[in-house]
């Protein structure tokens, strides 16, 4: 076959117009899905079954079906049942946009609560001890005490769930979304040329998957300057 | 024997050999798939049926020949034809220039069009009288359309501002259509009556533009396939062609399968139904 190389940097222009697409996917669906995370997570450490077993099945059904599967559901599944299209959702499911970042939220937010429960899981017995001898109620030593110490525990594990939902967005590209993934796929069906153009998408993600990288690396540095082994504070 | 009788019963054998010959007449042997409904398929009682059937009917009758199917399937058909195991390809196949260079085509007795669907009594007036879209029509509207189909080439030529939804398949624009989440889509409309209109999925719905048929997009259309090298051949299947699609035979097939004519020179008059 004839590799042409120069089909790789022509088409990146091309491609990049999808960016705007994926990059507001990333932003609604990360920011919805954090949201999501801490109710999700404060349900589940609750102590209260009726909280934690809710909270645990939502996780259990949304790590364990396929991201693709999901969005099929609510793209091509709830448009079936009459009273979702005369619902005051249905504005937000009509579009595909829409969908996708419902998918999306739902589905991160099931994997974030889990990496905020184990930060949480991983603050020390003995600090929480400390708090309530120095008289803080339950609610201040969560805010003031836990929290600050699993966020940062949970941040490295957080950033690769970060990069997941990044790959994820790809999928929109199924339901008519022309993100990276979905024009870089339009163009193949013109150009019959499904390795320069394929190549050239996967360069944008490795670049935006770098730039997410080392904004995570920086961000773990600042919040853990306090705790560098000696670092002189 | 006398010379009388001698010519009398050559007279005779002659006439005899000229009987037998058209007895034995010519038999066209017919590639087809024999699966692709309502084109070429088996009717429950076993017996050929479909419009590319009933155009091979049509053909053999005028130049005067037999019919013999031969169920072929898709991807051998050309290959079949070229290495002599039947003479022509009824099947619904496309011209083309690539195919073109293989082999010799017919006139086409089956349009290549593109129709528009929409819901049912919206009067949404996207074509004027002479058959060309009206862009400002098109300004609210979402389309539906599948990626990089002779549909979707069209569409960026003619409607370049229109807000289109690119699908990797019929199947689920048409579910987009019934959800409303396209107002309008455009395909082939063969299959959309047969998957979607005539069903109970596609009640609402209607066709809403006449039948879209720019060559340039849309291509020259389905004809009879023929093996390079047969000029006569070609000449008569052309005549026979020439002559069904002028006493309205190609239309009354088309008729028996869809309620829209789907066979050139005719299916112009259809408009808007």
């Amino acid at each position: 076959m004839n590799f042409d190389f120069n089909l790789i940097l022509s088409s990146l222009p091309q491609i990049a117009a999808g960016l705007g697409i994926t990059l507001k996917l990333m932003a609604y669906s990360t920011a919805i899905g954090l949201v999501l995370a801490v109710l999700i997570l404060l349900m589940r450490i609750s102590g209260r079954w009726y909280l934690t077993w809710p909270a645990m099945g939502y996780i259990y059904f949304l790590r364990g079906t396929p991201i693709l599967v999901q969005i099929f559901i609510i793209y091509h599944g709830l448009p079936q049942l009459d009273f979702v299209r005369e619902s005051v959702l249905w504005p937000v499911l009509r579009e595909p946009f829409g969908c996708c970042v419902v998918a999306l939220s739902l589905n991160s937010s099931a994997y974030i609560s889990e990496i905020l429960r184990g930060g949480v899981l991983g603050v020390d017995k003995g600090v929480n001890e400390a708090a309530r001898a120095l008289g803080l109620s339950a609610p201040q030593r969560f805010i003031y005490i836990v929290t600050p110490i699993a966020v940062r525990l949970a941040l490295p594990a957080y950033s690769n769930e970060f990069i997941s939902m990044m790959k994820a967005t790809a999928l929109a590209s199924t339901v008519t979304l022309l993100d990276i993934t979905g024009v870089a796929r339009t163009i193949v069906s013109n150009t019959f040329a499904p390795f320069e153009i394929f190549i050239a998408a996967a360069l944008i993600y490795l670049a935006m998957a770098w730039v997410f990288q080392v904004g995570f690396g920086k961000l773990e540095d600042y919040l853990g300057k306090y705790t560098k082994r000696g670092a002189s504070a | 024997m006398t010379m009388r009788k001698w010519v009398l019963s050559a007279a005779f054998a002659a006439i005899g050999a000229i009987a037998t010959a058209t007895a034995q007449a010519e038999t066209l042997r017919v590639g087809m798939e024999c699966t692709y409904a309502p084109f070429n398929f088996r009717a429950p009682g076993g017996e050929m049926s479909g419009y590319d059937v009933d155009v091979a009917k049509g053909v053999a009758q005028l130049i005067g020949a037999d019919l013999q199917y031969v169920c072929q399937q898709w991807d051998g058909m050309i290959p079949a034809l070229l290495t002599n195991k039947f003479d022509l390809i009824v099947a619904s196949m496309s011209i083309t220039d690539e195919r073109l260079q293989k082999m010799d085509f017919s006139v086409p007795y089956r349009v290549s069009i593109g129709r528009f669907l929409g819901p049912k009594g919206k009067d949404l007036k996207l074509f004027d009288d002479k058959g060309k879209p009206i862009q400002s029509s098109f300004k609210n509207l979402t389309v539906g359309v599948e990626r990089a189909s002779t549909y979707a080439k069209w569409i960026e030529a003619k409607l370049p501002g229109a807000n289109i939804r690119l699908y990797d398949g019929a199947q689920a624009m048409l579910l987009d259509l019934r959800n409303g989440r396209v107002d309008v889509a455009i395909t082939n409309p063969m299959k959309a009556y047969l998957e979607f209109l005539s069903t109970d999925q596609g009640a609402k719905f209607e066709f809403v533009s006449p039948a879209i048929d720019e060559r340039e997009y849309f291509g020259t259309g389905v004809g009879i396939g023929i093996r390079k090298g047969q000029e006569d051949l070609v000449k008569r299947v052309n005549g026979a062609l020439k002559t069904l699609i002028e006493n309205g035979s190609l239309e009354k097939y088309g008729h028996k399968y869809f309620p829209f004519s789907i066979s050139p020179e005719n299916w112009k008059g259809v408009g808007v139904n």
